[in-house]
């Protein structure tokens, strides 16, 4: 089926090519691969951006990762656990009291604390790198036309709210100019105080409106049957209890337990399937998103990248880590490597954007 | 004569309010995994293995869960308009900061709106409002369930304010913002706390080290770290509560008022003839 | 097609009833028009056909609404949207998707039409209403005419048997209202729905009507026949009609080309008649605009625009909307200032003067005059406005009762009409007397008996040494209160020059009145009647 011009990549196969991607981010703090994470992502975005408002996403993440390292880095400094090591500098030692529970301000800080700190940092930095990615590839108005029905409402408020927004904020615009109108100030808290409320009258106003017009053209159609009603809600309850007993299994394992991460994930596919099993209605799709070849191979991509970091921690960990004791290069295993490589790809086989004309965010923008 | 069936906005049946209430509590514990994680038997005694990843992916699901029985316990159109138009107020508030510096003046719509329009109304906005603003923002990163989480029990909390008159009402709608927002800032440095200590500083949460231990141990990581935003955060709403929350009140109600949330509707056909 | 059998609508809380004992049936494939003064019912009784009155509104219904065989008492508003497709007063409020094409897909995603059907749908749609071009842009990005029919086609996708608007063309200028009548008229003659539009501004929309109801002044007053025979008595009517009423021809004309006509008498009588003399004598300038150019990022929005105003004159701005009439006005009233200052009221610029001075200067009537009430009564807005100009207690009181009387100060400025709020906000600016008065887009949503007083109250003010300026593309407004004429296009003024000369030697701008007695040139039936000495028929007894 050829894929027409106006069609970008299916959302969700962003979404989940970010997350693998991100899955295998979290599985290593070896630095090399944890920068080749962040290289591959700023590449595909570079690549498949387009312009639309929500594409600067990723330089905002990336910034936002290089201050989460800058305090990782701090704490470690001002306080250190007792690594040992060499001894890069020493901080005067403030005491605290014995109820401060083991918590030491100062000492001498090693090389081997401050990288450690570094690529706990940098781990959770290249996870933020694989969320802006998704935030700047993924189209937010087509991944609320993606949920399954049982959040439709929900996605609809949603919608509206982000439609709205520009709105508002030229609202906002014409109530300061009618406050200069009536002689009035328009800064400080007073000015705060005009300024809010007519706006948000004018926005309720129109929420009246906007509801009419819904219920004008049909929305609410659906029509639960209190028999389904109780089915799903027993789906969800069981979801539910199955991602509590999940998650106590995790904890009480100190988080590496195989079967408390099965048990929550069966827990969230009955979720899941609650919801998309959910109220059954006339409803249907203009125009769905289809999931095509490209979208299985991008998701293909991003799994290659976890596969092959999850396949390294079981042949061979340490790569995995970066090297402390003794201190050296991190390793460069050629599994992971590939994966990681692989996971370039939606760079080519995505679709590109065609750039999107007089958008909606104009006046954010 | 007919009697209509009157549009509620939001509304749980018993089912539902089942189902929140148990993801709400799975949700507590996992804010509170720090406290909870018993230590892991092998080699590396520091690690919490795959318990932060885990639980990231598990508060989505738990959102997910609770969004779904609000849906299926039926959401009208005016409802959803509402609960749209004030998210989206709430987004353009948080828009000229992003968030910086705990400059977040969302708060301040938010608890009003869950005093005047009901606690399940002031959780959905909640969640809701965090969610808005991010894909505004284009911001969507892996605190956001937990903000979406910890919004929503604000928002609920304030549905729960018992209903007072004058100043009283707004000096008590002031105090609950301070203090929401004070608890917002905790359950968010709750969530950050593994990720910015890690876990080889003295301020790392030990696993199986017990609750006061830990909870020492957080405690002076927030108050060293995350006070600076989260005090002029409550401040800042609680402030706007006082100056502008009276005519913010006012217009909130004349809105369901004549959104006639429940009025009731009657249709009386002359008889034939 | 649509039945209401004694219809009697009460709201909540309210204690008269908005419609009462209403029956009429409009048959399938008409068009017919809803008429009557601001506060009659009209929007009631539209909301009363897809049963958005009571299901959605509250309140209680007497009697029986049925549309092609279904009863509002059974049927909700969305169980009645494939029948009846409804577009509201405020189509910018009604929006729910980003693209122009999504929003059309809407109604019919609601109620499960199959995916081959929509697409062929939203493509039949978009060839009716001559949107095809746009399909893919947002819809925040239209202009207002595109907004509406883009609203209009979003209820027609569903393919109902009737539609019903809410003042369709009202904030629209009139190119835009014209493709947007020309639609609908498609629609009917073309496809054989039936349509129930309500409207204020009836001259475009008399000569396309089947049927037409008429809301009298009381609930109980409700007439419904031809246009000719109800225009031929009512209250409300379009230019054309008074005039025709005046010069007693019959069957009433509807369109400007039936007047002609009848015309040629009426010309003749008058090439004799004494025109009456201006009774408006110019003041000394108080105001000058040189040269201003203004663009936003690369579009120009002004380009060396050059206006002298005078005391004692009301001068109308016209142009297309986005022609640069705000943003002229904007600059007058120093709201925004342009790179070279270029704007001098009275010796000073408006825009380096703090608020409170500077509406002493200039005041401007926003296009929405309800966002300059902000109190939650009137009587808070008028002691507001006292404190804000720092005049003595109830000169703002003083002043609303001269422009509109009988506003209950402890309304909520919200629920007042159009009209009232509209006086409310004059009051306000006006109380500081401002020697220099400007107003945005004054006439949307009035209907003609507040136009009428909005008309008698600014040149009230001209004659008393004020200098008004009415940016409007409301041509009949333009004819009954305005000395001089500017027009712009794209920035730029084309024309600067007296009234009479500017409105009937030009095409798009000339009133009814002007069109039907072309070449002659005279502007208003009060005219033609005062030179014919005669009474004007249908003289109002309530001013």
């Amino acid at each position: 089926m050829l894929r027409t011009r106006l069609q970008p990549l299916h959302p969700i196969a962003w979404w989940c090519w970010a997350g693998a991607l991100a899955a295998a981010a979290s599985r290593t703090t070896n630095l090399l691969l944890l920068g080749l994470i962040v290289a591959v992502c700023a590449w595909v975005v570079a690549a498949r951006r387009g312009n639309s408002p929500w594409a600067r996403s990723f330089g905002a993440l990336l910034r936002l990762g290089v201050f989460v390292i800058v305090i990782r880095v701090v704490v470690q400094i001002l306080f250190g656990d007792r690594t040992a090591g060499t001894t890069l500098f020493s901080l005067p030692e403030i005491p605290l009291p014995s109820w401060a529970a083991g918590v030491t301000i100062g000492g001498p800080v090693t090389v081997q604390a401050l990288l450690g700190a570094a690529s706990q940092g940098l781990r959770l930095a290249a996870i933020l790198a694989c969320f802006g990615a998704a935030n700047s590839l993924a189209s937010s108005f087509r991944l609320l036309r993606c949920v399954p029905a049982g959040l439709y409402e929900v996605a609809v408020a949603v919608t509206v709210a982000i439609t709205f927004t520009p709105q508002v904020v030229l609202s906002i615009a014409r109530v300061r100019d009618a406050r200069r109108l009536r002689g009035r100030a328009t800064s400080g808290l007073r000015g705060w105080r005009g300024l809010a409320v007519p706006v948000l009258e004018s926005a309720l106003e129109r929420s009246v409106a906007l509801a009419a017009s819904m219920d004008a053209r049909g929305f609410g159609r659906r029509v639960t049957s209190s028999g389904r009603r109780r089915a799903t809600a027993v789906v969800t309850l069981g979801g539910l209890v199955g991602l509590g007993i999940g998650l106590f299994e995790v904890l009480d394992s100190g988080g590496s337990s195989g079967i408390g991460l099965a048990v929550v994930g069966l827990g969230g596919a009955l979720v899941v399937a609650g919801l998309v099993a959910g109220s059954h209605g006339p409803r249907s799709r203009y125009r769905p998103d289809r999931w095509r070849a490209a979208e299985w191979l991008v998701l293909a991509a991003g799994l290659a990248a976890a596969a092959g970091v999850v396949v390294t921690g079981h042949t061979d960990p340490n790569a995995l880590s970066q090297p402390l004791y003794p201190l050296g290069l991190p390793a460069l295993p050629p599994v992971a490597l590939a994966g990681i490589l692989l996971a370039a790809l939606p760079s080519v086989i995505a679709p590109a954007l065609v750039p999107m004309r007089a958008t909606l965010h104009g006046a954010l923008a | 004569m007919t009697a209509g069936a009157r549009q509620r906005g939001v509304g749980l049946d018993r089912l539902g309010g089942l189902a929140i209430g148990l993801a709400s509590l799975i949700g507590a514990v996992a804010f509170l995994w720090p406290f909870f994680i018993h230590a892991h038997g092998s080699q590396n005694q520091a690690h919490a293995g795959d318990a932060p990843w885990i639980i990231a992916a598990l508060l989505p699901l738990l959102l997910v869960a609770v969004l779904g029985e609000f849906n299926s316990g039926g959401i009208d159109a005016k409802g959803v308009a509402m609960l749209g138009v004030l998210a989206s107020c709430g987004a353009a508030l948080r828009l000229p900061s992003g968030g910086a510096a705990g400059f977040e003046p969302v708060f301040f719509l938010l608890f009003p709106a869950g005093y005047v329009l009901g606690r399940h109304f002031g959780f959905l906005l909640g969640a809701l409002t965090l969610f808005a603003s991010a894909l505004v923002t284009g911001g969507v990163g892996p605190w956001l369930p937990f903000q979406m989480m910890a919004a929503a029990w604000m928002g609920y909390g304030a549905g729960c304010l018992p209903r007072l008159q004058g100043r009283l009402e707004l000096g008590m709608l002031a105090a609950y913002a301070a203090a929401a927002c004070l608890a917002y800032g905790l359950l968010l440095d709750l969530w950050f706390w593994p990720f910015g200590t890690g876990t080889s500083t003295t301020l790392s949460f030990q696993p199986g080290a017990g609750v006061a231990h830990n909870l020492v141990r957080f405690l002076l990581f927030h108050f060293s770290t995350a006070l600076g935003f989260d005090l002029p955060r409550a401040a800042l709403n609680a402030g706007l509560i006082l100056v502008a929350g009276r005519p913010v009140l006012a217009a909130l109600r004349r809105a369901s008022h004549r959104a006639a949330f429940g009025a009731p509707v009657e249709i009386a056909p002359h008889p034939p003839g | 097609m649509i039945t209401f059998d004694r219809v009697t609508v009460t709201y909540p809380d309210a204690t008269a009833p908005a419609l009462e004992n209403v029956s009429l049936i409009i048959e399938e494939g008409q068009l017919a028009l809803v008429i009557g003064a601001t506060g009659a019912g009209k929007s009631t009784l539209l909301r009363c056909v897809n049963g958005l009155v009571p299901h959605f509104s509250g309140g209680r219904l007497d009697g029986a609404v049925t549309i092609d065989g279904r009863s509002t008492e059974q049927y909700r508003p969305r169980d009645l949207a494939d029948v009846v497709g409804y577009v509201g007063q405020d189509p910018d409020a009604s929006f729910v998707a980003d693209t122009v094409e999504d929003e059309l897909a809407y109604a019919m995603e609601n109620l499960g039409v199959d995916p081959a059907t929509m697409r062929r749908r939203v493509e039949d749609v978009l060839d009716t209403l001559n949107l095809h071009a746009l399909r893919q842009r947002a819809i925040t990005s239209l202009s207002g005419g595109q907004r509406q029919r883009v609203a209009i086609g979003a209820a027609l996708t569903a393919a109902p048997r009737a539609l019903v608007l809410d003042e369709p063309t009202s904030s629209l200028d009139p190119v835009s209202a014209e493709e947007v009548l020309a639609s609908l008229a498609r629609l009917v003659h073309d496809q054989g729905a039936t349509i129930l539009v309500a409207e204020h501004r009836l001259e475009r929309i008399v000569h396309f009507a089947d049927v037409v109801v008429a809301l009298g002044a009381g609930p109980a007053e409700v007439r419904l026949g031809p246009p000719t025979e109800i225009f031929a008595t009512s209250e409300l009517a379009p230019p054309v009609v008074r005039l025709a009423r005046q010069a007693g021809w019959t069957p009433v004309p509807l369109s400007v080309r039936d007047a002609r006509r009848h015309a040629p008498g009426l010309r003749q009588r008058l090439a004799t008649a004494k025109r009456p003399a201006p009774t408006v004598t110019r003041g000394d300038r108080i105001a000058r605009v040189k040269s201003l150019s203004v663009s936003y990022g690369p579009i120009p929005a002004l380009a060396e625009v050059t206006i002298d105003l005078h005391a004692g004159e009301v001068v109308a701005v016209m142009g297309r909307n986005g022609a640069g009439k705000s943003t002229l006005l904007h600059h007058l009233v120093g709201l925004r200032r342009a790179r070279r200052s270029a704007v001098e009221v009275l010796g000073r610029e408006p825009a380096a003067l703090s608020a409170s001075e500077a509406i002493r200067l200039v005041g401007l009537v926003p296009q929405d005059p309800g966002s300059l009430l902000c109190a939650e009564t009137v009587e808070a807005e008028c002691r507001s406005g006292d404190h804000d100009s720092g005049l003595p207690a109830g000169t703002t009181r003083a002043m609303l009762e001269s422009l509109v009387a009988g506003i209950s100060p402890g309304s909520h400025p919200k629920d007042l009409s159009e009209g009232e709020r509209l006086a409310v906000a004059l009051a306000l600016v006006l109380a500081p007397e401002p020697p220099l008065l400007l107003l945005d887009e004054p006439t949307r949503g009035l209907d003609y008996r507040a136009k009428e007083r909005l008309a008698r109250h600014l040149r009230a003010l001209a004659g008393r040494g004020h200098c008004v300026v009415v940016a409007t593309h409301d041509v009949e407004l333009v004819t009954e209160v305005a000395d001089r004429v500017v027009v712009l296009a794209d920035g730029e003024m084309i024309t600067d020059g007296p009234a009479r000369s500017v409105v009937c030697h030009s095409a798009g701008l000339a009133s009814q009145v002007a069109r039907i007695l072309a070449p002659a040139e005279w502007l208003t039936v009060e005219e033609v009647a005062a030179a014919l000495g005669e009474p004007l028929v249908g003289e109002r007894s309530s001013r």
